[in-house]
């Protein structure tokens, strides 16, 4: 299907350049360049500016070139080590948990007998969207120690107080479970758009064979969906690595830096702590291990080239219904 | 979509980097130390300036705007409440990209401290007019101005003071008298009876940025500093932490996150008592009247009987940004609303603003009772207790060392860690970031 249309228009496109060349660099060029100059000034250009002051040292208001200094800081800093590790623990548990409920969630979606569709869809897909204060005003309501919401439904089952944001342990929880409520139906409307391309025979046939409900789902849906699901897993690692949001609102990364992560840390040390050589430092630190995990994820899947391909499929496919 | 998702995860991917490059990569440093521009005391009085200031303090500048801008006409002065939670996060960034601050700044003691040693060139030197006011100002807020060689870069506003706000109604049902009080071990063994009699705990702390430590270590006569050499491990040090673990240990401590948390937690009653400074009283004049006469202040409880009774937490200074362009009427205003008797007395009336201007202590007003307080003379307790105020070091790496401590506080208080060692490790952490050499 790509090449069937990407085929022409690269045709007519030589075709034009052929006949007015100097013209149209100028108006590529007007189309491009207020891109461009934005990408250089607000983006690159930034980038650059980090990447040489994760090499300096910030002393009294003036800069010195300290080579890899902040470097080696980080490999002593435990606060660092522990983001990781906490970032670690939501790979492990959180990815896996939310890509889970998203595939149940989305084959419920797809199933021709729900009505409503739209509406559901907005429903689980609105939380991703969710305005930061509103969202942590609502869940510090709802996670409150004495007298938060959660804690009153689990008294009516006689359970005592759970200290959700000040102890360790049920502070990861508590994360874990917000970031799963604002972005499981995001991953599941990107599922649905997958299983929507799954041809409808192939459900038939398998009932012809027999299969049921969980064998259809083994057997046609999970294998048919691997490079969407794969796709959901590296965009969620990425988005686990970077994640700042969740942990600002609820616990600033305490308690006993529980749920401190990389970005979060980074910004500590550079609004906090007003070290902006070695937040830089770290922030490129992160760079580092997001690109190194991705080409890692790639490899042990080793079809980068076809992923990359079926997700796009994926998103240009008919609703098939 | 997915075109879309994977431009946006790219997007985000550099986030992180943009989010210190932006404010980085325009820095102002980067050669040789500029030296801070000296105000030009010819100048005119004319034209506006803006203030950046917060809650009641943005509130009292409000109030007193009009009075300078009649004694100066043609002028007109801006103040902007930027809110407390993100003010420094602003500020710093002005600071740092070299645009954007107004003309004047209002800047808490110990931060400001921070920002001479990191942005030394970001801010007036106002040694040669304010230099001569020295003597009238509280020593300990006026050394939070200055730098190490003396140089003036900010007047003094106010001084914290600090004491035990208590709920009287709270100590009645709970059958314990404040005045009985003498040592922090009193005061858990209160608040212990206090939980088992009326169920509410002792006091909010804040983890993520706790004044509490600080407030108890100042008592003891340090700060992060001694000397130049790191402190949060001294055996001074050690005791505060103690002293915090056992709250937390005995069920006392409502923890909540952000100043509003804080405040509605005292105004809905959960805690009996909130140890801190004597602003405290401008909140609680301001956003909660409904409870007037259901508080009393005591000294802070010492360390050991007979010990120091007060700290210091927060007091806040004005300085110039050395982004205005109008410095003359900037200092004529900050002249104009702290180095003035009756203005410093009307914003303690007005705003609960406790003067580090001398000169205003020997008002009436603050020497006598305190209809709030049921006829206590409440700002008579506060002032006597301002003069035992120690004065302690901050450095220009306050901030790094802040940091760390309040993550140690949580380690100690959430995580159950032991204080010595835990702050052993803080100590450790702030000699990576700092190159200090830590106390012994």
């Amino acid at each position: 299907m790509a090449t069937a249309t990407t085929a022409p228009h690269r045709g007519s496109a030589r075709f034009v350049r052929g006949r007015t060349r100097p013209r149209i660099r100028v108006v590529h060029w007007a189309f491009a360049g207020p891109a461009a100059a934005l990408f250089i000034v607000f983006f690159a250009y930034p980038l650059g500016a980090s990447l040489y002051q994760s090499f300096t040292n910030d002393d009294g208001g003036t800069q010195t070139w300290a080579g890899l200094a902040q470097y080696r800081r980080m490999l002593h800093d435990p606060v660092f080590w522990k983001s990781l590790y906490n970032t670690g623990l939501l790979l492990i548990f959180q990815v896996p948990l939310m890509i889970g409920i998203a595939l149940v969630l989305a084959c419920v979606l797809n199933q021709s007998w729900l009505r409503f569709k739209g509406t559901w869809r907005i429903a689980f897909f609105l939380p991703s969207v969710t305005m930061l204060v509103a969202y942590a005003v609502v869940f510090r309501v709802l996670l409150k120690t004495d007298g938060g919401m959660v804690n009153q439904a689990l008294g009516w089952f006689g359970v005592s107080p759970v200290d959700w944001l000040n102890n360790p342990v049920w502070a990861r929880v508590s994360l874990i479970g917000t970031i799963t409520w604002r972005w499981t139906g995001y991953n599941a409307v990107i599922l649905l758009a997958g299983l929507q391309s799954i041809h409808r025979e192939q459900y038939e046939a398998a009932a012809i064979d027999g299969a049921g409900a969980v064998t259809t789902f083994r057997k046609i849906v999970v294998p048919q969906l691997r490079p969407v699901i794969l796709f959901c897993s590296i965009t969620s690692t990425i988005g686990t690595l970077q994640l700042f949001d969740e942990n600002f609102v609820l616990t600033k990364g305490g308690p006993d830096n529980a749920t401190m992560t990389p970005v979060l840390y980074l910004y500590k040390v550079g609004f906090d702590q007003m070290d902006f050589s070695y937040a830089s430092a770290i922030a490129w630190a992160v760079v580092l291990i997001i690109g190194v995990l991705s080409v890692i994820q790639f490899r042990f899947f080793g079809q980068s080239e076809n992923t990359a391909r079926d997700a796009r499929k994926v998103s240009s496919g008919r609703r098939r219904r | 979509m997915s075109m879309r998702t994977s431009r946006r995860s790219v997007l985000r991917a550099g986030i992180g980097a943009l989010a210190v490059a932006v404010t980085g990569g325009c820095a102002t440093g980067g050669g040789a130390k500029k030296p801070a521009k000296s105000l030009n005391a010819q100048a005119q009085v004319t034209g506006s300036i803006t203030v950046w200031s917060w809650d009641v303090a943005a509130k009292a500048l409000k109030r007193l705007a009009p009075a300078f801008e009649q004694q100066h006409p043609g002028v007109k002065v801006n103040v902007v409440d930027i809110g407390y939670d993100n003010a420094y996060d602003k500020i710093t960034i002005g600071l740092k990209s070299g645009a954007g601050l107004p003309d004047v700044l209002q800047v808490e003691g110990q931060k400001m401290q921070s920002y001479i040693g990191t942005f030394p060139s970001g801010f007036y030197d106002l040694s040669t007019l304010a230099g001569p006011l020295k003597s009238q100002f509280n020593a300990a807020a006026w050394a939070t101005g200055t730098d190490a060689g003396g140089k003036v870069y900010a007047l003094p506003w106010d001084i914290g003071p600090c004491g035990v706000f208590c709920r009287t109604d709270i100590f009645q049902q709970a059958g314990v008298d404040p005045g009985s009080i003498q040592t922090w071990d009193d005061y858990i063994a209160a608040g212990v009876q206090i939980k088992a009699r009326t169920g509410k705990k002792l006091l909010v702390v804040d983890p993520t940025g706790d004044s509490t430590f600080p407030m108890l270590l100042q008592q003891e006569g340090q700060g992060y500093f001694v000397d130049g050499k790191i402190a949060v491990s001294t055996p001074a040090a050690v005791k505060a932490m103690t002293v915090m673990k056992e709250l937390n240990d005995k069920g006392l401590v409502d923890y909540e996150k952000g100043w509003d948390a804080l405040v509605s937690s005292n105004k809905d009653g959960n805690v009996a008592t909130a140890p801190t400074a004597v602003w405290w009283s401008g909140t609680l004049t301001d956003e909660m009247p409904e409870l007037k006469g259901k508080f009393s202040v005591i000294p802070l409880p010492a360390f050991t009987s007979g010990g120091v009774r007060t700290s210091n937490n927060g007091g806040s200074l004005l300085n110039i940004s050395s982004q205005s362009k109008n410095s003359a009427t900037a200092w004529a205003f900050i002249q104009f609303v702290l180095a003035n008797s009756d203005n410093q007395v009307s914003m303690l009336k007005n705003e609960g603003i406790f003067p580090a201007f001398v000169p205003a202590l020997s008002d009436p007003y603050i020497t006598g009772p305190q209809d709030y307080y049921g006829g206590q003379t409440t700002f008579k307790t506060f002032a006597d207790l301002a003069k035992d105020i120690a004065p302690v070091e901050y450095t220009g790496d306050y901030s790094k060392a802040s940091d760390l401590v309040t993550t140690a506080t949580s380690a100690v208080m959430q995580g159950g860690k032991d204080p010595k060692s835990t702050l052993d490790s803080t100590a450790q952490q702030i000699a990576a970031a700092t190159n200090r050499q830590i106390a012994q």
